[in-house]
């Protein structure tokens, strides 16, 4: 009798987990895209992406700007203070020509390893400027919402990858953030001109950032006929 | 060697001095103003020259890249014009921080501006958009607009992405002050809607890196908007002249009503005199048998000795105001009497009355009453059938007239004093009247006072008990219809009073000579309406009392009627049996046009011409 009774279990088991199975496997269930293809077009992405960076671009340079306005006239601090942004190992092309010579793909992981590679220094900012400079409010909150749309620029250049050249995704370059140095213990003088080159920095590469994209939507979907 | 140094001294002060004197120094400090790119892949900068010292000055462009150490001299300064440096395409670089200095140089020295930082990418100004075209165009619905179309200036690369632009256009009408600027982001077309035909319109446009600074203002380009008269708009034209028109009119015709309204209260129409059931209009068709069958008159001639009577209508007026005067007065009522004021819109047989004085008097004043003056002189007349007649009218009464003590009223004309005892009308008028009481016109006498005529009427009977037994009566009637008459006869007077002149049918003529009078029975269901028919139109006028029994009878409005009494005097007096009433009624008509007079519109006949003839 009792051999019975564990048979009977045992069978109910099994069918509980073979149904948990199939039920799990099913958790997920695929998109229902016409002809299977959940793609939204090229050229949406292209357009989503670029006001992103857009965006990020005016932030940056309202960033600049109220930096600026303290060390307007003062040019040996400017000139002290200009020195090599962190992200200029990376081979960014530096011109429209050499621009369109990069191939697509190359370009949107470039992109994107300027991208990635000021999150920290952007999170450095925020604490570096808090409380010392009389625009610091400003700047704290720019560098906030520059970090947050930086995420989300992130992630439609890695859509576009995928869709658009899926071979190429994973060739990010990750490097630069260790360029930085550190700017604790340092005098007043050199961590406002540290802060003056970052700013200035990030500044350019933004506008890189958005610069390449707009070359690419034209080159990419309309063919260079914008 | 130390007496030397003082001479040393003052030959480079001497030097020093002479070339102060000529105005020479070193050139002043120049300035870069401004650096600009048109595209992105160019630049120029324009740099502002100091003093120059008096001497010729060189000017000199150096510049540094960032992250280079070797400076660089101006590659080009002519093609942006003078004190400028061009940078061409393989001397530019983005994203990079130039150093730009010039330098002045002179004989006596040189100087240096202040270095400026510059990073291409954020000193981009285009030059203006260019192509600017302007059309009119039409949608479907027949709505134009306007359609603005420009294309990208020459250099900037817009194809490849690298230059974004945005752009803007302004546009304003020839006579407003103030430009409307629309900005229309990257695409290089607008279209402008509502805007006003006829006019003629001016436009821009300028243009924008997305990051960097405006272009100035391009070539200003101009256009008319044409007027369209569609047939839409032609079809509201239309409408509204035909609506303007129509008002016209309605305008036109308001006023010519109103003018003709206000016309006639100047110069009130006069009637003419009526008789109530007289039609002119048969008397015209000379079918006198029809026009007396109207009146009323039955077989007339009068066949039977019942229709011996001589049938006559007698208009008994009532006046407003009632002036009494003594009997023998000879006065002529329209002249210094003072009119009655009566409504010039009662246009009765007793409007007729008033519209002499009216017409005398322009309707303002009370007028005397002259109708029922005849009364008074009948009253007189001691026994007599003075309430037989109601009192013809005659405009010239040397009968008396009452005075009614109140303008307007239209009461019974009564004798004052002494008259109004002496016969039972003018008491009984007496107590109608003050049972009645003014009253401002007929109508409203009519309405007001109707309780008051019935106790008028009332009291007429009570008198005519009194009356029965007098002279009076026997004069009237012998007959139950006679003696009926009599009280008819005064229920009837204060019906006058409140109603247009009221008719009294001569029943027969006895052989004494005494008219019987009854009154009209269409006049008691009249009673009500003030105003009289229009067909009625003669009137017969109680001239006189002769003899105690005789009663003159005059007409007193156109020839017509009065050539019909004539007629129907001449008819009667061979049914009268009274040889003095025949000759009296042939006088009457023979004197009928002596004496007519004629004022105004009505004709009166004097009494006293009859007066005399009867005499």
């Amino acid at each position: 009798m009792n051999s019975q009774g564990s048979d009977r279990k045992a069978v109910t088991l099994l069918l509980l987990v073979m149904s948990n199975l199939l039920f799990c496997q099913n958790a997920h269930p695929l998109p229902i895209c016409p002809g299977g293809n959940c793609q939204m077009p090229l050229q949406e992405l292209f357009d989503r992406v670029i006001m992103l960076s857009h965006y990020i671009y005016m932030l940056s340079a309202d960033m600049f700007i109220e930096l600026d306005k303290q060390y307007a006239q003062d040019h040996e601090f400017i000139a002290k203070a200009i020195s090599d942004c962190p992200t200029s190992s990376l081979a960014t092309p530096e011109g429209k020509e050499e621009a369109q010579q990069v191939p697509p793909e190359v370009l949107l992981n470039l992109i994107l390893s300027l991208v990635h590679s000021w999150n920290d220094p952007l999170f450095q900012l925020v604490t570096e400027v808090d409380g010392i400079h009389e625009a610091s409010d400003a700047i704290i909150s720019r560098a906030k919402e520059i970090g947050e749309q930086n995420k989300r620029l992130l992630e439609g250049i890695e859509k576009i990858l995928g869709q658009a050249y899926p071979e190429a995704k994973g060739n990010e370059i990750y490097s630069v953030w260790s360029q930085f140095p550190s700017l604790q213990g340092v005098d007043e003088e050199s961590r406002d001109l540290a802060i003056y080159n970052k700013v200035r920095c990030l500044r350019r590469d933004s506008h890189k950032v958005d610069n390449y994209l707009k070359l690419l939507r034209c080159r990419v979907v309309h063919n260079n006929n914008c | 060697m130390k007496e030397n140094m003082p001479s040393a001294l003052a030959f480079i002060f001497l030097f020093l001095n002479i070339s102060l004197l000529n105005g020479q120094s070193p050139p002043g400090k120049p300035e870069i103003h401004k650096c600009r790119s048109p595209d992105k892949e160019t630049f120029t900068c324009w740099w502002n020259p100091g003093t120059d010292g008096g001497l010729p000055t060189n000017y000199s462009l150096t510049y540094s890249k960032e992250g280079e150490k070797t400076t660089h001299e101006c590659p080009d300064y002519k093609t942006s014009g003078p004190n400028s440096c061009f940078f061409s395409k393989q001397y530019t670089s983005i994203w990079k921080i130039y150093v730009i200095t010039v330098n002045a140089t002179n004989q006596m020295g040189s100087s240096a501006s202040d270095p400026l930082y510059v990073d291409v990418t954020y000193i981009v100004e285009p030059e203006p958009p260019r192509n600017l075209t302007l059309e009119v165009k039409q949608l479907k619905d027949k709505k134009t607009y306007l359609w603005i179309k420009w294309s990208p200036p020459t250099i900037t690369d817009v194809k490849t992405g690298w230059f974004t632009m945005e752009y803007e256009i302004r546009l304003k009408s020839e006579e407003a002050d103030e430009w409307e600027t629309h900005f229309t982001g990257q695409q290089t077309h607008f279209k402008v809607f509502d805007l006003y035909p006829g006019q003629k319109y001016f436009v821009q446009t300028r243009c924008k890196p997305d990051h960097g600074y405006w272009s100035r203002w391009g070539q200003e380009n101009s256009i008319e908007i044409p007027n369209d008269f569609t047939l839409k708009n032609t079809t509201v034209w239309i409408i509204v002249a035909v609506l303007s028109a129509v008002i016209c009119l309605i305008m036109v015709w308001a006023v010519v009503l109103k003018g003709y309204s206000m016309m006639t209260c100047i110069f009130p129409p006069v009637p003419g005199p009526k008789i109530k059931g007289f039609d002119t209009h048969l008397l015209e068709k000379g079918k006198s048998e029809e026009l007396l069958t109207a009146l009323g008159c039955q077989d007339f001639p009068p066949t039977s000795d019942s229709e011996d009577l001589l049938v006559e209508f007698l208009e008994v007026d009532d006046n407003e105001d009632v002036q009494l005067m003594p009997s023998h007065s000879k006065e002529y009522p329209g002249q210094g009497v003072k009119p009655t004021h009566l409504d010039p819109d009662n246009d009765s047989g007793h409007g007729s009355y008033d519209s002499h004085s009216l017409l005398s008097e322009k309707c303002e004043e009370p007028q005397v009453y002259p109708p029922a003056f005849h009364i008074p002189e009948i009253i007189e007349k001691p026994e007599n059938p003075e309430e037989n007649i109601p009192p013809t009218q005659d405009a010239q009464s040397s009968i008396p007239y009452f005075h009614a003590d109140v303008s307007k009223s239209s009461t019974w004309p009564l004798l004052p004093g002494q008259h109004m005892t002496r016969s039972p009308y003018h008491s009984i008028a007496d107590v109608c009247k003050l049972a009645g009481g003014p009253v401002d016109t007929l109508a409203s006498f009519l309405n007001k006072t109707g309780r008051n005529v019935l106790k008028c009427s009332k009291t007429l009977e009570t008198e005519e008990e009194k009356i029965a037994g007098q002279e009076k009566k026997k004069s009237f009637h012998s007959e139950t219809k006679q003696n009926t008459s009599w009280p008819l006869l005064q229920e009837n007077l204060p019906v006058v009073y409140a109603k247009p002149p009221d008719y009294v049918e001569i029943h027969k003529v006895n052989k004494d000579g005494i008219l019987s009078l009854f009154p009209k029975q269409k006049e008691n269901d009249q009673a009500e309406k003030p105003g009289v028919p229009e067909t009625s139109k003669e009137y017969a006028k109680v001239s006189g009392v002769m003899d105690d029994n005789i009663l003159v009878l005059v007409p007193d409005s156109r020839a017509q009627n009065t050539a019909l009494f004539g007629e129907s005097a001449k008819k009667a007096p061979p049914s009268l049996e009274q040889n003095q009433s025949e000759k009296d009624l042939a006088s009457f008509a023979a004197t009928s046009s002596n004496c007519r007079l004629q004022l105004g519109r009505l004709d009166y006949l004097d009494p006293t011409c009859f007066t005399h003839s009867f005499h």
